[in-house]
């Protein structure tokens, strides 16, 4: 899951690939507030998740973010 | 001396700006170097324009080849309306030519004044398209940081550490000078030090110019797009949609001396006016526009007999072409070489003051009036003297002229460094 999160913040909101890393937390990587808006109409459009950007605001990190698209069963 | 004139002429021994830095994205290209070449070729690039298909117009002056992820960014360019875009490129075109250096400069005393007509509507239009067909939780959180006029300001404001007065005005086709004006009198009163000034639009959508077309104000030339811009000529029916943007970086010129920078060339005058007569037409007898230009060159402290160059507002229109050259034939007599640069680059819109402001500059500092592209046959009622040629000429001052849709005039005095 990790993989098609790094491969959606790459192609749809052009984060450089280089610093996504699980541990990267959404200042690493330059997620501001209105980019995680974005990313929640992201996944819910191209995997049919539906996370809220609150939850994803909350996240720690980009690998916990990944862990919240298993558990709401992301579509691959 | 009265109390009057003892003010103006405070005011005018501050107001002697110079211009550092100049940037230019046009449909000619991107670049100063190549707008200010494809203006003097005189060949228009206008061109069948596949995102206007179907529409009632197909055709306009689009930038070539702009690839803002080049030249931005890919992230920084993704958060950003075309018009910002245009903007930022521009500006960073100025701010490098101009040997200033945005990471030492003080930045609370760097200004940012640009002008727009429209802001972001491609940015608006598309995001309507979601909301009617996936419902509000589909409509982009960036629609208004991307769409809303004040923000390629702001945006040039983040790049480049302008901490100073940053504001964009709106006077429909005149915001370009508008702006430039604007930012001489934030020099003159002291409020900034440096002031990054001009325009950028892009508004050529599907909307626009259904819009622009049912008001009659576009060509209606498709079988030869690169002949429809074509101010004065007896044959013109109409403005051809351009893209872009012009920015100037402005000092005062003692500043600009002590500092041993390069000046370009000089705003030493600025008139504004409104006709106060209809919101599309303008005043038949160009009333408004000249009364603007007469403030000008008060300012300036010149006459009409010290102006050898006008770059013409020109949209190629019935209406303005003609209302505008009864006022320059009023004011200045058959004297001054009068060309519209709007021939080739097609009608910029906010954006087209600024960038005529920049290629009346380079005219000034060259010596040479660019042609008025496509201009074959000059409409018999006019008795001004318009360049159909590119013409070499010792220009100490020219005027360029800027009315928007609302009646609203901006006229710049450009001297020569």
């Amino acid at each position: 899951m990790f993989e098609q999160l790094k491969d959606l913040l790459v192609a749809k909101l052009k984060v450089t690939p280089e610093s996504i890393v699980p541990e990267a937390t959404r200042e690493d990587i330059e997620l501001d507030s209105l980019a995680v808006v974005e990313l929640s109409m992201i996944l819910q459009a191209e995997l049919g998740v539906v996370i809220s950007d609150d939850e994803l605001l909350a996240a720690e990190n980009v690998g916990e973010m990944a862990r919240m698209m298993e558990e709401r069963g992301a579509k691959i | 001396m009265d109390a009057h004139v003892v003010h103006r002429a405070a005011a005018r021994a501050g107001t002697d700006v110079a211009v550092t830095g100049i940037g230019l994205v046009t449909p000619g290209g991107i670049g100063v170097a190549a707008s200010w070449a494809a203006v003097r070729a005189g060949r228009s690039p206008a061109a069948a324009d596949p995102l206007l298909a179907g529409g009632p117009v197909a055709f306009s002056c689009r930038v070539p080849g702009f690839d803002a992820g080049a030249l931005l960014g890919e992230r920084r360019a993704l958060r950003l309306d075309r018009f910002t875009q245009f903007a930022l490129v521009a500006a960073a075109e100025a701010v490098a030519g101009a040997g200033l250096d945005p990471l030492t400069w003080d930045g609370a005393r760097v200004g940012v004044v640009l002008g727009c007509a429209d802001g972001g509507p491609a940015t608006v239009e598309g995001q309507h398209d979601r909301l009617r067909d996936h419902g509000p939780d589909q409509v982009s959180p960036l629609l208004l940081p991307m769409q809303l006029p004040n923000m390629m300001a702001g945006q040039t404001a983040i790049q480049f550490g302008a901490r100073g007065p940053n504001l964009v005005v709106a006077t429909a086709c005149a915001s370009g000078a508008t702006a430039i004006g604007t930012a001489r009198d934030l020099l003159a009163l002291d409020r900034c030090d440096i002031v990054l000034a001009g325009g950028s639009e892009a508004m050529i959508t599907p909307l626009v110019m259904a819009g622009f077309a049912r008001m009659g104000a576009l060509s209606r030339r498709a079988d030869d797009p690169a002949a429809a811009s074509r101010p004065f000529d007896a044959d013109r029916d109409g403005f051809v949609a351009g893209e872009g943007a012009g920015v100037l970086v402005l000092e005062r010129a003692a500043d600009a001396r002590a500092r041993g920078a390069r000046v370009h060339g000089r705003i030493i005058g600025h008139g504004a006016s409104a006709d106060a007569h209809h919101v599309t037409s303008p005043a038949p007898d160009g009333s408004g526009a000249e009364a603007a230009v007469r403030a000008a060159l008060l300012d300036a402290g010149a006459g009409p007999g010290d102006v050898q160059h006008v770059n013409a507002h020109g949209t190629s229109t019935q209406l303005n072409d003609l209302a505008e050259a009864v006022m320059l034939h009023r004011v200045f007599g058959g004297g001054p070489l009068v060309t519209s640069t709007k021939g080739v680059t097609g009608h910029l819109l906010g954006a087209a003051g600024a960038v005529e402001a920049v290629l009346t500059v380079l005219a000034v500092q060259q010596g040479v009036v660019p042609p008025t592209a496509n201009l074959e046959t000059l409409d018999p009622r006019m008795e001004i003297k318009v360049a159909d040629h590119e013409t070499e000429t010792r220009i100490d001052l020219a005027v360029s002229t800027s009315c928007g849709f609302g009646g609203q005039n901006a006229v710049l005095a450009i001297a020569a460094p």
